[in-house]
């Protein structure tokens, strides 16, 4: 329920494994095989880089919170995982989505003003007409069956950070990890109080060459091998805990280690979104955003789907 | 017989050269032939249609919100069903897609979400032809009927059992809501389904909203909540603060209404002025104020807070409430006497001091003092005398009429009718709620 992520419908209808979700998305793609082979399209991680883009390009013109963006992007996720994103304009999913997701995070915006900032992001692929974005409303609500209360990691995130007495920066850190973390699988994948553990940890591994590191997906390099350092140091666990000099951030990392040894906690689970998160920072850096565009743009011309 | 033309030609108007029989009319309100809005590209087609799957047996009630139907499952679903369908915001025209009102995502979302034996449960939302359907079990009776029953042909109390055992549910409901930190914010008799088993349902979660979502404050969205009569003073005072505290006061009011067979407080609801303003609720406070005394900020620290306490002096409390004395007790102790004269069995004297501990625990004006649901089921009203029984009716030899469902469905196409009507209960004016048949 609400409160409750163990009752809610998200645990219960939106959880999957890898492998059920690669059996959903191989299905998706055999029942339009010529679609798929029509217009190739650049891998999801891509497409999610690309739609988190346009969403923020989106939210930013209407002054949207956070919070919204990952509802809507969990929305669009899920939605995707239910019908092939070729029978689609993803601009008009990508704006209901954000319009619908702002209104389930109290934070309502009126339908003409969603379409004419989507109008002038996308002119070539975006009508005026609000009854579209109506239209995909119900699509996208039908597809979801309803179930529109999520539940991010943030929460967890701000009830963790005095236990494991995070700086400023640090919660920062872990908090745009979370941000992330909406352009992976991960919310289909994992508990959110896993995600939050896995970011918290990420947020306290030393980094090699540790500048502010504002946004994570910068210095994806960076904090893909620290997080390999942490990861080993988890294999070895209580290994005469080497808190030398490291100061703060390496007894805080050792306090984590403890804390989850001591907790019902699936480290494994961790272990997994930790090397989910990191291979797809590994990825972010081949992104071609005017290649990914493109192939977007291609198939929403050629079927008309911008009409 | 045949339908009046809807206004304007909107989804119901369907072609005249058909044979209309009420019946049919009925399952019209299902079926809209025009436009099933398959566009050449991503057109929205529901995968199930609601008369494939529902048979439509009648109309139960209209609001604000749209209409609900009775109906029943096509393919052996058991039970019975009550389908609420929204209505389209410009009807009369040809409807559009004009986005989903934020009030119905959020009901739409929260029941989905939900699950609990005391709230009513959702089967299933279609989303066709541009209309939201919403199946929920059907419930036979409701908290209004059943005091209304009460009062006919003379007045008789409501069973003291039955009394108890629906306020227990009513409360384990609201206890469950607010856990998972939803507000209900209109409780009210109308609102509280009893199935004919017994148990209470808590409907209709068109008002409801979590309270854990502080992006906007609660009190920036809809200004005005809860059915007059069961609103909260510190609601009537202007509070921008909603807490679980606003539903629970609604609960003490039910609480009275199901011993009194009468609204507590029936005041006067002030009707919003031209600019729009929410004006002073002062004849509401009025009536709270004849039996609860004015409150003091010595047992409301907060009070002076409020937005609208300089109204307070405006109001004129009788002499012996001058120095903030409540005759709840008074009332209390009366109402659940009155009827004992009659020599009626079945007196709700039983319900004896604790019941009076209960309810001006509910009625209390701080809302940080007035008792929670959780608190409130473990009050010692619960634990004293009978057990409590899971169905209210136990023990009960007669039975309550049945809901009316109407196959007249004329009122379908008129689509200004303004508040609620429900079908079948002469209703005594409840304030712009209601319309008499």
């Amino acid at each position: 329920m609400a409160a409750n992520y163990w009752e809610s419908t998200q645990r219960r209808h939106w959880q999957s494994t890898r492998e059920q979700l690669d059996v959903l998305r191989k299905k998706l793609e055999d029942e339009d095989q010529n679609l798929v082979q029509m217009y190739p399209l650049a891998q999801l991680r891509h497409l999610s880089i690309y739609f988190n883009q346009q969403i923020g390009r989106l939210a930013k013109r209407l002054g949207v919170r956070q919070q919204a963006m990952a509802t809507a992007q969990l929305y669009i996720r899920r939605f995707y995982s239910k019908v092939e994103i070729r029978r689609t304009n993803p601009y008009l999913v990508i704006a209901t989505a954000v319009y619908l997701a702002c209104k389930m995070e109290e934070c309502p915006h009126h339908i003409r003003l969603v379409v004419s900032e989507g109008r002038t992001l996308w002119p070539d692929f975006f009508s005026s007409d609000t009854s579209k974005l109506g239209e995909c409303e119900f699509f996208l609500i039908s597809e979801m069956s309803s179930q529109m209360i999520v539940h991010h990691p943030y929460r967890s995130l701000t009830a963790l950070q005095g236990t494991f007495s995070l700086t400023q920066e640090e919660s920062v850190l872990a908090w745009s990890i979370i941000n992330d973390q909406c352009m992976t699988d991960l919310p289909l994948l994992y508990a959110p109080h896993i995600i939050a553990i896995m970011a918290i940890l990420l947020a306290l591994v030393p980094r090699p060459n540790q500048t502010g590191a504002q946004s994570a997906n910068n210095s994806a390099g960076n904090i893909a091998s620290a997080a390999h350092a942490a990861l080993s140091s988890f294999s070895q666990p209580k290994a005469g805990a080497p808190e030398k000099q490291g100061g703060g951030a390496r007894t805080k990392l050792q306090r984590l280690a403890n804390w989850l040894a001591e907790s019902n906690i699936d480290i494994e689970a961790i272990v997994d979104c930790t090397q989910e998160l990191i291979s797809f920072y590994e990825v972010y850096e081949q992104y071609n955003e005017k290649l990914t565009r493109e192939q977007i743009n291609r198939f929403v011309k050629a079927r008309g789907l911008d009409k | 017989m045949s339908n009046p033309p809807s206004s304007g030609g909107g989804p119901s108007s369907v072609s005249a050269s058909r044979t209309q029989t009420l019946k049919r009319s009925v399952q019209q309100a299902f079926d809209d032939p025009n436009d099933r809005g398959v566009g050449p590209n991503m057109g929205y087609q529901s995968k199930v249609r609601v008369i494939d799957r529902y048979k439509v047996i009648g109309f139960i009630s209209s609001g604000t919100y749209g209409r609900v139907y009775k109906a029943v499952g096509r393919h052996g679903q058991t039970g019975e069903f009550a389908i609420k369908k929204f209505k389209p915001d410009k009807e009369g025209e040809q409807i559009q897609y004009t986005g989903i009102s934020q009030s119905a995502v959020r009901e739409m979302a929260l029941c989905s979400e939900l699950s609990h034996v005391n709230v009513i449960r959702l089967v299933e939302i279609i989303l066709e032809d541009k209309c939201i359907f919403m199946v929920l079990e059907y419930a036979e009776h409701d908290l209004l009927q059943i005091i209304h029953h009460h009062t006919q042909p003379t007045r008789h109390p409501i069973p003291p059992a039955t009394v108890k055992s629906i306020m227990f549910q009513l409360l384990n409901g609201c206890q469950y809501l607010h856990a998972n930190w939803v507000l209900h914010r209109d409780l009210k008799p109308a609102n509280i389904m009893v199935t004919s088993s017994g148990e209470v349902r808590i409907g209709d979660l068109g008002l409801a909203r979590l309270f854990n979502k502080p992006l906007h404050s609660l009190f920036s969205g809809d200004k005005v909540v809860v059915t007059i009569w069961y609103r909260a003073p510190e609601l009537l005072l202007g509070s921008r603060h909603y807490t679980p505290a606003i539903d629970m006061w609604a609960v003490g009011c039910i609480f009275a209404e199901l011993l009194s067979l009468r609204p507590i407080f029936k005041g006067e609801e002030a009707k919003m002025d031209s600019k729009k303003t929410v004006p002073f609720q002062r004849n509401q406070m009025q009536k709270i104020v004849e039996i609860m005394g004015l409150p003091r900020k010595e047992q409301w620290p907060h009070l002076v807070n409020m937005p609208e306490y300089a109204q307070l002096t405006t109001l004129s409390a009788s002499s012996h409430h001058r120095n903030g004395g409540s005759s709840l007790e008074k009332w209390y102790y009366s109402t659940i006497n009155s009827h004992s004269a009659s020599s009626i069995p079945s007196s709700n004297a039983s319900l004896g001091s604790e019941g009076y501990k209960l309810l001006s625990g509910l009625l209390e004006y701080d809302p940080e003092k007035r008792l929670t649901a959780q608190a409130a089921l473990n009050h010692s009203f619960f634990q004293s005398g009978d057990k409590v029984s899971a169905n209210c009716f136990e023990g009960m030899k007669m039975e309550y009429p049945h809901r009316r469902v109407s196959q007249d469905d004329n009122d379908i196409r008129t689509s200004s009718l303004p508040g609620t009507k429900r079908s079948g209960l002469p209703d005594d004016s409840r304030p712009g709620k209601r319309l008499k048949e």
